[in-house]
């Protein structure tokens, strides 16, 4: 697949908030399956299973030490056929279920020699899904292939290219190129698939293309960058060349189980007639951004315990429908 | 540097702090008593705890976390005597959660503490009359210009400031009507997003704004009003003066006594309220006048260790939990079943500290959970006494091995009973080697018997 040319961007309205306290509690991560089914791992351990229109479909996993079951889990992405692949910073493992939440394999051993994990955090696919990990402790990037086997591991810890400090948040995007959340250097920086330095985005700070420990990094297929500006409070985007575009800071609505949980609870129901209820539209800490493949999204607001969606809407452009990049700014009016 | 000399130290950072390590006292003691006791003054001077690695493993301010985060603090802070002062103030105007169940406000209330406790009674008065933690934990936001309720008033006055004996029923009641009006905003409810902040607020619509007469003095008092008047009380002084004592120096019969029973030393209590006086009602020179008086360096072990400070000082001792863990909960369970949880006092008067920490059922779990911290020897505080030993020429006498255990678990001084008792174990296991790794086996086991022996003593359970 090929990225457009130019992009007309139309709008990326709020859509919907999907979950609530109990059900998805400290939302960590997100993936979204063939069907629609919308997973959000949960902090204490549990995989929340939601419709889209937010029915709740039972929790699986849970908190734990066993095969299947989670301490401190940090991310998950869902592969091709439709097994959840887990991080997991305290038990030190990857863990793959399937949707049902039932145990399929684990791999990983603590430690600092190659292919052993020290606290993983993010975890990515490239094409083959082969499997890149987020060694936060140990503050580097590890290659793995599909069966878990160690193929090439880059960073040391650091703040200089292609070093790291506690990196988290990991994607890789359509043309093989890897993004990593290097959280406690503020920053975000890509690599090619052989984990060579290309380019460092933002610095420390809460201006525009400023960042707050940023935990997660997403890339969607026109090539735009997402980050989860956790400490911010916010998700930011930029264009593929790394141009601030925007930054969502929470639209969100109540949740269909939200509103079926307050019709029977008139205590809440006159609690929230006597507040100011504008923060509750503001995300809290998210840590991580996915979209599916309508160009829906997912951004778990992990301190408001809940999902809120966007969408994006924009129109690709040939070349000649756009005019060819300036070199400088204008004040031409056209 | 004499070890009489760092048994000081030890001494002053099991007050000022929870427990040192031998190499964190050493380079404490290389820098003089009162330097270090100016640094604990001023913990400005030290880095704060990384907050960002606290929120990226924990999520603790939710919920069942506030405690475990606390003890974590506790544990790793390089700003001890902060973190003290902010467990002080918690047991003066000791608020709980289990009234609200909102313990983003206690947690809040803590960070005041932390952020103020050094500071003067009237900005700390203000700051708690303001707390959204305390309003509620004491009926504030239902005290109205038409229907007043005095329970903040009163506990202000009873517990929080000048102590039984030293107002009337009538300055009560003009106390609680002055807080007419001060209460907070609602905040959004737990369900179904989670907690909120909670900000203060001022209704002046509900605030009673009549001509009061409290201590003598008579005004359109508001609340601060009240605190200016009650700060300059010298019963004030000597009130918050024999708490601080009760703290970090000696224990003291019970705070509802206070009005009958007078302080075991007086000049102590009067020594610390000229200080207060001295300097306006700041806290920070009381501490100074405090840490580097006579009375002070010579209460060794005259002190119950709470059990925040018993659980904290063992986790130091045995060197483990300098990283965030998914189990630091159980630290807040042991204080809990010792008799103290964390931000949910039994009562508004706190907990009772002293002899009243021990009985069968506390002191079970006192020892057993220092005896069960100290049993591995793969902990680095374990192994680094087992070192401090191995380093004495490989060859450690009965008594040299008794005497340096007690040493380094925190210069601890025993009774001739106890020494014997230690002494008897010591024998028994002959003479500590480290030459082979046999012997260095054999011997760690011996060590770790040794201190297992030790914090059951009766001695190690004084601060």
């Amino acid at each position: 697949m090929s990225r457009p040319y130019g992009l007309f961007r139309v709008g990326f309205p709020y859509v919907k908030t999907i979950g609530m306290r109990r059900v998805t509690n400290q939302s960590m991560d997100v993936a979204i399956g063939k069907d629609g089914t919308v997973y959000i791992l949960g902090r204490a351990g549990a995989i929340s299973r939601l419709s889209w229109e937010d029915d709740n479909l039972e929790n699986v996993c849970g908190p734990g030490k066993d095969d299947g079951k989670f301490v401190w889990p940090v991310a998950m992405v869902i592969d091709r056929e439709e097994n959840l692949w887990v991080t997991d910073e305290s038990l030190n493992r990857i863990t793959v279920v399937n949707t049902d939440g039932e145990f399929v394999r684990k791999w990983g051993e603590p430690g600092e020699e190659n292919g052993q994990l020290n606290g993983p955090s993010g975890i990515a696919f490239d094409s083959e899904e082969n499997v890149y990990i987020a060694d936060a402790l140990n503050h580097r990037i590890q290659k793995f292939t599909n069966d878990g086997e160690f193929m090439f591991s880059w960073g040391s810890p650091g703040n200089s290219e292609g070093e790291f400090n506690m990196p988290w948040g990991i994607t890789v995007d359509e043309l093989g190129d890897v993004y990593v959340a290097d959280w406690r250097n503020d920053r975000i920086q890509k690599f090619n698939a052989r984990g060579e330095f290309i380019s460092t985005l933002g610095r420390s700070g809460s201006s525009k293309g400023e960042f707050s420990r940023p935990a997660g990094v997403e890339v969607d297929s026109d090539g735009d960058v997402y980050v989860a500006d956790t400490g911010n409070n916010r998700v930011q985007q930029f264009s593929a060349e790394g141009r601030y575009v925007d930054q969502f800071i929470g639209d969100a609505t109540m949740s269909k189980q939200s509103v079926a949980y307050l019709m029977s609870n008139a205590r809440v129901l006159r609690l929230r007639e006597m507040t100011d209820l504008e923060p509750l539209k503001r995300l809290r800490n998210p840590r991580s951004i996915r979209f599916d493949d309508q160009g829906r999204m997912y951004i778990p607001d992990f301190g408001s315990f809940r999902v809120q969606v966007y969408k994006k809407e924009v129109i690709p452009l040939e070349r000649g429908e756009i005019d060819v990049p300036l070199r400088a700014p204008t004040l031409l009016t056209v | 540097m004499s070890e009489n000399d760092l048994s000081l130290f030890a001494h002053l950072l099991r007050r000022a702090g929870f427990g040192a390590r031998r190499d964190e006292l050493e380079a404490y003691a290389a820098k003089g008593y009162e330097a270090v006791v100016e640094e604990l003054l001023h913990p400005e001077l030290r880095p704060p705890i990384e907050e960002d690695i606290l929120h990226r493993y924990n999520g603790w301010d939710q919920g069942s976390g506030m405690a475990p985060a606390w003890l974590y603090r506790m544990i790793n802070t390089e700003r001890p005597l902060e973190e003290k002062v902010a467990l002080f103030w918690h047991h003066v105007f000791a608020t709980g959660t289990a009234k609200a169940e909102h313990p983003h406000t206690n947690m809040a209330q803590i960070e005041m503490f932390r952020h103020d406790g050094f500071s003067d009674m009237k900005t700390i008065l203000v700051g708690l009359s303001r707390d959204p933690a305390m309003i509620h934990w004491l009926d504030n936001n239902e005290n109205h210009k038409d229907e007043p309720n005095e329970n903040y008033g009163r506990e202000l006055l009873e517990l929080f400031s000048m102590g039984v004996g030293h107002y009337t029923e009538t300055d009560i009641k003009m106390a609680g009507r002055a807080f007419t009006g001060w209460t907070f905003e609602q905040p959004i409810p737990l369900y179904t997003t989670g907690l909120y902040p909670v900000n203060f607020e001022y209704n002046e619509d509900d605030h009673d704004d009549s001509v009061k007469t409290f201590l003598g003095q008579e005004g359109r008092f508001n609340g601060e009003d009240i605190i200016d008047i009650i700060v300059n009380q010298p019963a004030t002084a000597a009130f918050i003066s024999r708490h601080m004592y009760n703290f970090f120096v000696a224990d003291e019969p019970q705070v509802p006594s206070w009005d009958t029973e007078p302080p075991q030393d007086p000049n102590a209590i009067e020594m610390l309220s000229k200080a207060y006086f001295d300097s306006d009602g700041e806290i920070r020179p009381m501490l100074r006048v405090l840490f580097n008086s006579d009375f002070f360096k010579e209460a060794r072990f005259k002190k119950v260790k709470n059990p925040a400070e018993l659980v904290t000082g063992v986790i130091k001792l045995v060197g483990t939990d300098r990283w965030p863990t998914p189990g630091f909960a159980r630290y807040a369970s042991a204080t809990t079943v010792m008799g103290q949880m964390l931000m949910n006092p039994p009562t508004v008067e706190g907990w009772h500290t002293g002899s009243e920490w021990i009985n069968g059922g506390t002191l079970n779990e006192r020892v057993n959970f220092a005896v069960n911290q100290v049993a591995d020897a793969t902990k680095p505080g374990v192994g680094e006494i087992v070192d401090h030993l191995a380093s004495q020429d490989g060859h450690v006498s009965p008594g040299q091995f008794v005497d340096t255990c007690l040493d380094l678990v925190g210069s601890l001084v025993v009774s001739a009973a106890t020494r014997d008792g230690l002494m008897e174990y010591a024998n028994a296991a002959g003479e500590v080697s480290f030459g082979t790794e046999a012997e260095r086996e054999e011997s760690t086991a011996h060590v770790v018997r040794m201190l297992q022996l030790i914090v059951a003593t009766r001695e190690y359970q004084f601060a």
